[in-house]
């Protein structure tokens, strides 16, 4: 907008006290990640005293030797990626095809697909029938079930979708009548285009695969197929069944609480290396399936 | 053998017809301009031809082979895009290529091919240039070479100047006219600008409302429209036009006869419109012309010529001539003359040009 | 290739349309290829535990199954209403997303607009980025942080209530403490991510507003007031409509990480008690009815939001 110099003094005074407010929302954002992580160092003592509150106190790594010394971690690591890998491979697999077929004005019965489609935006049968469904298909404790019942969502198809419909209907003939099949006009012409969109989707899949703990959770049973969310959440559990018995763990180098930020560090540090490349897209992501005119 | 031969051409939309079954043969090597206003149908067919709408009804044939089901790829027609749709992911080669590659063509043929046609179009330095760092006439000049390098039996052009400015369309309009008597290949042309249309066309095919209002090479459209339709879309400031009477003499307007050449006998008495194009008068008194009072009320220079607004009765009327490098003689013209064979009749209700 | 295909279908005797068919199967079987692995999906996952929810008008028994479990009519929504748990959690579950719509929904609009005050592009993108963060964090670690920020010995909350001399509080323990924290720690989750549309929708304004508005001698102030707020305020609705749409999703997974039997009374909300009596207990009929209730109303708040949007903006959602 204008130059800085041809402010008011008003106007100057205005920006730098709502930079300072910005400034002080994103530190307060931030602290409670700068906490856990100080935690996580901290003797557990420390922590379990509630000295820690901005940086570690008795600086010790003991905490990660306990955590990375556990085999169901690494364990249970390794399946996140497992499931986050082939989770997002597998949407991407019958999204971007699905996708682009909704896409095309020849399809027969269109108007019908897409409805049913995003019929299931608007009503779900509930975590119940959805369960005992998954019961009835066998999938319960597979990885397999997991990777598969999970791949596809309303949200990303109809994005993907309306990304596709807004490219120029040219291209697609032009591919047409350079003799390519519809096949190769996806592969070779709507997906090089679809960058964007499908940067976000894969975003949305790899975020939500990340995360996804609730119905891991309630799937599996077996631990050596369980992600690392559920892990975590096994420990948060102790840590609050815990507290009655706060003296018990009072001796050990670590704590339930260091423990706890220990494996919260673990498991946001892959996100945080992630994060930087996604950032550019997903604000073009946001806008592309949200309203559409 | 004809080229593209179009017999009893219908496309309809569910119950709305779009094109009324039209005929055309486009000859072998034959330049052929389809232009119109917006919605007349010209594109439609264009796409019908290329494969990318289906045929109604009628008949469809490519150098003699009926191509009504043919898919667009095995029709061996190349098209170029009023967006030009440039693959932005790949260069201008790649961009050449993708239509040889899925055919499979070997590498080093491909590469033969891309040499050459860039050449054509002195794309040579640009080969690696992705498309949106290429100019307006250079994205145009890709689109016409991913076409050419198939070396396909016809070019299909879907208004491919539309895009460009003003300038660049005249320069680019003298290249695709160059590069068609170089290669000689049949071209079907589509554009709404009459101007595109008669100079690059050996034939005009004009279109209104679905159907073809007339054929021919552009000279004879200009000279002798067929119908009001044609007279008003092809020129520019459009032909002049007032209602008349046809008398023994000539033609009546609002008292004044104007003389027309032809035998009038058999049409006296006939209500007409009278067509005069703003360039077939003169401010001279030749033999054979009528002399029209005008009440002048504009001049607009435009360099070499002018535009003279004019009222003439209760019409008001548009005439080009040529400036001498001045205005000045301009201002105080009070008759213009009209040649008898330059006054053009047409029925008043059915807009067709009387036969004279 | 337009819509006009069924239409022309329309038109032609059934021999016709049986060969247009075929002929078009056979030009365009790829399309139908790529659609069918997505539309099976569908079916299979989506679709079919849609069949299933008859069970909450059922009897049923897992030894019997769907089909052969008998029919008991509007049973267990007869005893649904009549538990007071039930209401209970319905009540939780309006007044929870009431006020997260009420403490959370004006925080991105603000963010949003402040942001746009932001001169220094560096500062600004990485303010952003911090923000934006938590949204990709997962529910568990948020429970993890909200439970050690808030335990009564070691959490930092407590630590900080000490330095002015009041007692240490087990917050998570406490019901009248359950809503506070549940949406606090939502605001700080999703305000920022929230943001990006109302930032988007702020980049669509005409930047020439701005500029006469300069030259007209506005503050910065009031051009934020005066011209980028009301210029979002389409957005800002919608984005209303959608929210009150989706009145009956309450982060229920947060909250089953959260919650524990002291806190039901302000915590329990409709899905977590369908997890509890259906995953938990295997009361999978009266669950299903449960949910069945569930899916109902937050359909019919969709599609009201839905159509309340489209006529106020023209613009569909979807």
């Amino acid at each position: 907008m204008q130059n800085w110099n041809l402010y008011s003094r008003g106007d100057k005074l205005f920006v730098r006290i709502n930079a300072v407010l910005i400034g002080l929302f994103a530190l307060s954002t931030l602290y409670p990640f700068i906490y856990i992580a100080s935690v996580s160092f901290s003797s557990a003592f420390a922590a379990r005293a509630g000295k820690v509150v901005l940086t570690p106190i008795d600086v010790t790594l003991s905490a990660y030797a306990h955590v990375l010394s556990e085999p169901q971690f690494w364990n249970s690591y390794g399946n996140t990626f497992i499931y986050t890998i082939g989770g997002t491979l597998t949407s991407l697999l019958i999204i971007i095809p699905g996708a682009y077929a909704l896409s095309r004005p020849q399809l027969i019965g269109r108007r019908f697909w897409n409805l049913m489609i995003a019929f299931t935006m608007w009503f779900h049968a509930g975590m119940i029938p959805f369960w005992l469904n998954m019961r009835d298909l066998g999938l319960l404790d597979s990885m397999i079930g997991i990777i598969i019942a999970f791949a596809c969502n309303a949200f990303n198809i109809i994005l993907l979708r309306n990304f596709f419909e807004s490219i120029p209907q040219s291209f697609e003939e032009a591919a047409r009548m350079d003799g390519a099949n519809e096949f190769q006009v996806l592969w070779k012409v709507f997906v090089p285009l679809s960058k964007p969109a499908i940067a976000t989707i894969t975003l949305f899949c790899v975020v939500a695969r990340w995360n996804g703990f609730f119905w891991a959770m309630i799937l599996l049973t077996d631990e050596g197929k369980v992600p690392l969310q559920v892990y975590l959440r096994q420990t948060i559990a102790d840590l609050s069944d815990d507290e009655e018995f706060s003296s018990t763990l009072i001796d050990a180098a670590y704590s339930v609480e260091t423990v706890t930020a220990a494996i919260i560090v673990c498991s946001i540090i892959p996100v945080l290396c992630f994060y930087p490349f996604i950032q550019k897209y997903f604000n073009k992501g946001i806008m592309l399936g949200g309203v559409k005119e | 053998m004809s080229g593209v031969l179009l017999q009893n051409i219908v496309k309809a939309y569910g119950a709305a017809q779009v094109v009324h079954g039209i005929n055309l043969t486009v000859q072998e090597k034959e330049f052929v301009v389809l232009v119109g206003p917006s919605g007349c149908g010209k594109s439609t067919t264009l796409r019908m031809i290329a494969g990318l709408e289906e045929i109604t009804e009628g008949q469809l044939s490519i150098y003699g082979k009926v191509v009504n089901r043919i898919a667009p790829k095995d029709r061996d027609v190349a098209m170029v895009f009023q967006n030009y749709a440039l693959y932005p992911h790949l260069n201008v080669a790649d961009n050449m290529a993708f239509g040889l590659r899925i055919r499979k063509m070997p590498k080093p043929e491909i590469k033969q091919q891309i040499k050459n046609v860039a050449e054509i179009l002195e794309l040579t330095d640009y080969l690696e240039r992705r498309p949106a760092d290429l100019s307006g006439g250079q994205r145009q000049r890709v689109a016409m070479g991913r076409a050419i390098v198939r070396h396909p039996k016809v070019f299909l052009f879907d208004e491919p100047l539309s895009n460009l400015d003003a300038k660049l369309r005249t320069q680019m309009r003298a290249e695709i006219r160059r590069l068609h008597n170089r290669l000689g290949v049949t071209s079907i042309y589509v554009t709404h600008d009459q101007v595109e249309a008669m100079t690059l066309a050996d034939r005009i095919v004009v279109m209104n409302d679905g159907r073809i209002e007339q054929v021919g090479t552009p000279m004879e459209l200009f000279m002798n429209p067929a119908n009001i339709f044609v007279a008003g879309f092809l020129g520019s400031p459009p032909m002049n036009q007032m209602p008349g009477t046809v008398t023994e003499k000539g033609v009546e307007i609002d008292g004044i006869i104007i003389a027309v050449s032809g035998n009038l006998s058999a049409q006296v008495g006939r209500k007409v419109i009278v067509g005069i194009r703003p360039e077939h008068v003169s401010l001279q008194k030749e033999k054979g012309t009528t002399a029209l009072p005008i009440n002048l009320d504009l001049v607009e220079p435009l360099g070499s010529e002018a535009l003279l607004h004019a009222q003439f009765g209760a019409h008001q009327l548009v005439f080009k001539t040529e400036t001498q490098g001045s205005i000045d003689h301009l201002s105080d013209v009070s008759e213009v003359y009209v040649h008898a064979s330059m006054v053009k009749l047409f029925d008043a209700e059915t807009g067709e040009a009387l036969p004279l | 290739m337009s819509n006009n295909d069924t239409v022309y279908i329309n038109q032609k005797s059934f021999k016709e349309k049986l060969v247009w068919l075929l002929d078009h199967f056979k030009r365009e079987w790829q399309i139908y290829v790529m659609l069918a692995p997505m539309i099976i999906w569908f079916l299979v996952f989506l679709y079919k535990p849609m069949y299933g929810l008859q069970i909450a008008f059922k009897d049923y028994s897992i030894f019997r199954g769907i089909e052969a479990s008998p029919w008991v009519g509007l049973e267990h929504f007869n005893d649904l209403f009549s538990n007071s748990q039930f209401l209970r959690a319905i009540k939780n579950t309006f007044l929870i997303s009431f006020y997260s719509l009420i403490f959370g929904f004006p925080v991105p609009i603000l963010l949003a607009l402040m942001f746009n005050e932001i001169i220094n592009a560096v500062f600004k993108r990485s303010a952003q980025t911090i923000v934006y963060l938590p949204h990709f964090i997962s529910t568990v670690i948020i429970a993890g942080i909200v439970i050690t920020a808030f335990s009564p010995s070691a959490g930092i909350v407590n630590t900080v209530l000490s330095w002015f001399g009041l007692d240490s509080v087990y917050f998570l323990t406490k019901a009248e403490w359950f809503r506070p924290i549940f949406i606090g720690s939502g605001i700080w989750q999703e305000a920022g991510f929230s943001s990006i549309i109302f930032l988007a929708a702020i980049a669509g304004v005409n930047p020439s507003l701005y500029e006469s508005a300069v030259v007209d001698g506005a503050s910065r102030w009031q051009m934020m007031w005066k011209i980028t707020l009301p210029s979002i305020l389409p957005t800002i609705i919608i984005m209303l409509i959608i929210r009150i749409g989706n009145l009956m999703e309450v982060g229920f997974e947060l909250i089953i990480l959260l919650y524990q039997p002291a806190t039901y009374e302000t915590a329990d909300v409709i899905n977590t008690y369908i997890y509890r009596q259906g995953l938990q207990s295997g009361q999978y009929d009266l669950a299903a009815a449960a949910g069945f209730f569930n899916a109902v109303v937050a359909f019919v708040l969709v599609m009201a939001a839905n159509s309340i949007s489209k006529r106020f903006s023209r613009t569909s959602l979807w």
